[in-house]
């Protein structure tokens, strides 16, 4: 299979999963975000929350990586530039969910 | 050794690639409704990752305790904060309907100028609507 059919596969799977996960992630964030910390803090405690909201994260990165580099396609010129700009993308969108999901999995009430 | 006119050939093919355009042209676009979506999709799409890496950073804040998410706390519960509320339940709505529009049309289906333009101008509409709908929801309204 060609690179670029399996990327927009992924982009295509990946979209279709994060929407109910989106839904669900705004509803929530809507109930919990001007809470005090004991209400906010149990949400993330949940077992059910904290697993949810980690596929979510790491759907929604990996989808924002794949479109986004689209976005660098169509913008950036400069070959180097976009090169490196994916690259940091990479990274940025490995290591932001990695830290969010080992952090909300060692939070304790 | 290849000659000057080779040489010039292939410096022509390299300026031509460097120089070639960048896409969508945004300053002679005729706007209406397919390209305001288009591009309106990709800003919003740039918005909710970093909204959603701004909640990445915020749950980890709650690692430090109490006392110190109070500042938080109270910015949330500011006017400013509360609009921050509202503005990701539409920017995460608007996502939500235009990218199940997209999906549709990998099936195959709205790709009719009238039809793309009805599913465009719903999926705008429907943005409020979702918005409010997901607000009530989360804030127990209903």
């Amino acid at each position: 299979m060609h690179a670029s059919t399996k990327k927009w596969l992924f982009t295509k799977i990946s979209s279709l999963i994060l929407l109910p996960l989106m839904v669900w992630f705004i509803v929530n964030f809507v109930s919990i975000y001007d809470k005090n910390y004991s209400e906010v803090a149990l949400f993330f405690t949940q077992q059910s929350s904290k697993i949810i909201f980690s596929i979510f994260i790491i759907f929604a990165f990996f989808f924002s990586a794949l479109t986004i580099s689209e976005i660098f396609e169509d913008y950036i010129q400069d070959e180097k530039i976009k090169y490196v700009a994916n690259k940091l993308l990479n990274i940025f969108a490995i290591v932001i969910p990695l830290i969010t999901i080992l952090g909300i999995f060692n939070l304790t009430v | 050794m290849p000659n000057e006119k080779t040489l010039v050939l292939v410096y022509n093919l390299i300026m031509q690639y460097k120089n070639n355009p960048l896409s969508p042209h945004l300053q002679i676009y005729k706007w209406q409704i397919s390209s305001l979506l288009s591009i309106a999709h990709r800003i919003v799409g740039v918005i909710n990752i970093i909204a959603i890496t701004a909640i990445c950073i915020w749950s980890l804040l709650l690692l430090l305790g109490n006392e110190s998410y109070r500042p938080i706390n109270f910015f949330l519960n500011t006017f400013f904060g509360k609009f921050i509320g509202v503005s990701l339940c539409w920017t995460f709505s608007f996502h939500i309907l235009n990218e199940l529009r997209h999906l549709i049309w990998d099936l195959g289906y709205g790709f009719d100028l009238k039809v793309s333009k009805i599913t465009g101008v719903l999926a705008l509409i429907g943005s409020f609507v979702f918005t409010i709908l997901f607000y009530l929801i989360g804030k127990n309204i209903f």
